[in-house]
């Protein structure tokens, strides 16, 4: 049944070696380009730290101007991969069979349903999968090389960093396959499964991701009113706000009154910066907080985002098990 | 479900009181039937009178709403088609972009009492070359290589919907020839099912009559047709009076 679902898929798993090798090529030589590009606008060193870096004049910004175009495809393709997988190779693995009743073919052999499903699951999946993990760490090979000068700068907890970071595509890319061949199983038509899958893969995508950078993962720091607090770590900010004496934070809405009521003195002028602190004191304010995720906790968060995702794909191919295996 | 005794297990088909109901209606009202052994049976009947289905329920593609249908004593399921049972649906379904050989392949691969040789001498013998692709053939090779696929599981009995179909006259006489000389020499059992009795009449011993998802009429041909009606004035008189049963 495995040598079936290869000869079948053949065209489509060459389409994706040939995706493979044009774009792992591609990569390459647009990394090497970027590195001699560093080296002769003399800014090899600003791929640390860009903010701090002594350069030759406008050279920073030369670079990122040039650099963010083929940055920003290269991003789109890994964002953009896990859709085309859903749609091209998930949403017509059953339909077309059974638009053409060429399953009844299958059906009628001396092998059962499930297998004939697994094995045509596998072939389709398995080099997809590989193709875009592939891809993603040649992107993110290339990017790290650019540092600070390129996307990276942004953290990653940036909504694009954070799609091609990690183990986020490979859930997004299971979601939407999952999600393609179920609407082929159920609705039988290919044309209907691609566009539905598409449509409802952007929407969970989008509905979902920002459930999950909500999550867990949040540790509260805090500095007394007044003081001001040492470089900050780098990380995803949450929320701010105060904490009273005690420890608990102040209700948002009360200490938005309060803060305002401090910033004008009893008899109406603006405050003074010391008597503001004073008056934030009195008033109950000891500390501020902010809750934050720390860029060295990311890792987690693309953990919960692919557990999210790979629920959903497996309970979708549950169904499409269930729409494959029931006799009419 | 009764477990069949042993004499009902070694029938290719035995029915009891098995009907389908789809949501437009009963398509097979609680019909019991036997098929026998090594015989050429014609599943005749008007367009909706249930042959399909009665097809689709002893392949396991469809459930049974009521009753029970055995295969040489199994109860058909949606895991796959009994290794003694091959099936040509109407639409003779085949993979467009196969060659030949990757067809006889594929049945090879998914079938475990597969005859490699037998099947390549039925595709020879229909004059199909073995490298071209299933999509490029005429509807008379099609059929040829969807018949060699199935024979070539080697099966006990052979379901065949409409084959006749979308042939034209003198494919027709080839394909059946060439279906009736195997079954012969190999003893299989074949259903073949049609609309029109008379490009089944000459050939089939056995005969099922279908009208309404009903059986009308089943039997083998000597004796049905021991009075000296042929075949079809037989079977258009059961018709006739199952229809003015309906009327009154």
């Amino acid at each position: 049944m495995i040598w079936a679902s290869l000869r079948l898929q053949r065209l489509q798993l060459l389409t994706l070696l040939g995706t493979l090798v044009v774009g792992a090529g591609v990569i390459v030589l647009l990394r090497s380009n970027m590195i001699d590009a560093l080296d002769s606008a003399q800014i090899a060193h600003c791929v640390r730290a860009a903010d701090q870096c002594v350069a030759p004049d406008g050279a920073v910004k030369a670079f990122r101007t040039t650099w963010s175009t083929p940055f920003e495809t290269a991003q789109l393709l890994i964002i953009g991969l896990p859709a085309l997988i859903g749609v091209f190779i998930g949403a017509p693995l059953f339909a077309l069979e059974l638009e053409q009743g060429t399953h009844v073919l299958a059906f009628t052999q001396s092998v059962s349903r499930t297998r004939w499903m697994l094995s045509k699951l596998v072939v389709a999946l398995v080099p997809a999968l590989v193709v875009l993990v592939v891809l993603q760490h040649l992107v993110g090979w290339w990017l790290d090389a650019a540092g600070s000068l390129g996307p990276l700068y942004n953290g990653p907890f940036n909504r694009v960093n954070f799609a091609i970071q990690g183990v986020s595509p490979l859930g997004y890319a299971l979601f939407a396959f999952a999600l393609g061949t179920f609407l082929g199983a159920l609705t039988r038509r290919t044309l209907a499964a691609m566009t539905a899958g598409l449509v409802a893969f952007v929407v969970v995508r989008f509905a979902v991701s920002g459930l999950v950078t909500g999550s867990v993962f949040a540790e509260r720091r805090a500095t007394a009113v007044g003081e001001v607090p040492e470089q900050r770590e780098s990380g995803l900010v949450l929320t701010t706000g105060w904490l009273d004496a005690s420890g608990q934070a102040v209700p948002s809405d009360r200490a938005s009154v309060l803060n305002q009521a401090c910033k004008t003195t009893p008899g109406g002028s603006p405050n003074t910066e010391e008597g503001y602190l004073a008056c934030l004191r009195e008033s109950g304010f000891a500390q501020n907080y902010w809750d934050v995720i720390p860029d060295s906790r990311a890792w987690q968060v693309h953990l919960v985002d692919v557990a999210v995702f790979g629920v959903l794909a497996v309970v979708l191919l549950a169904g499409t098990t269930w729409a494959l295996r029931r006799q009419s | 479900m009764t477990v069949p005794r042993q004499s009902e297990a070694a029938l290719p088909v035995f029915a009891q009181a098995v009907g389908k109901k789809y949501r437009r209606g009963w398509a097979l009202r609680e019909t019991s039937l036997v098929i026998p052994p090594n015989r050429v049976v014609a599943l005749v009947g008007p367009n909706g009178a249930g042959k399909s289905t009665l097809m689709g329920l002893t392949t396991g593609m469809l459930r049974p709403t009521t009753g029970a249908l055995t295969v040489f004593g199994d109860q058909p399921t949606g895991k796959g088609l009994h290794p003694a049972v091959s099936y040509l649906a109407q639409q003779k379904p085949l993979y467009r972009q196969f060659t030949v050989a990757d067809t006889l392949t594929f049945g090879g691969r998914t079938n475990p009492s597969w005859d490699q040789g037998y099947a390549e001498h039925l595709v020879e013998q229909a004059a199909v070359p073995m490298n071209a692709r299933v999509g490029t053939l005429s509807g008379g090779q099609r059929t040829r290589v969807a018949l060699a696929l199935a024979l070539g599981k080697r099966p006990r009995l052979l379901l065949l919907d409409e084959p006749l179909a979308d042939l034209d006259p003198l494919a027709r006489e080839t394909v059946l020839g060439a279906l009736i000389t195997e079954a012969r020499a190999h003893g299989i059992t074949v259903v073949l099912s049609s609309h029109v009795l008379a490009e089944l009449e000459g050939v089939c011993d056995h005969l099922v009559l279908l009208h309404d998802g009903q059986v009308l009429l089943a039997g083998d041909v000597s004796r049905l047709s021991a009075n000296g009606m042929s075949l079809g004035e037989l079977a258009l008189h059961h018709m006739r009076a199952a229809q003015q049963g309906v009327a009154a």
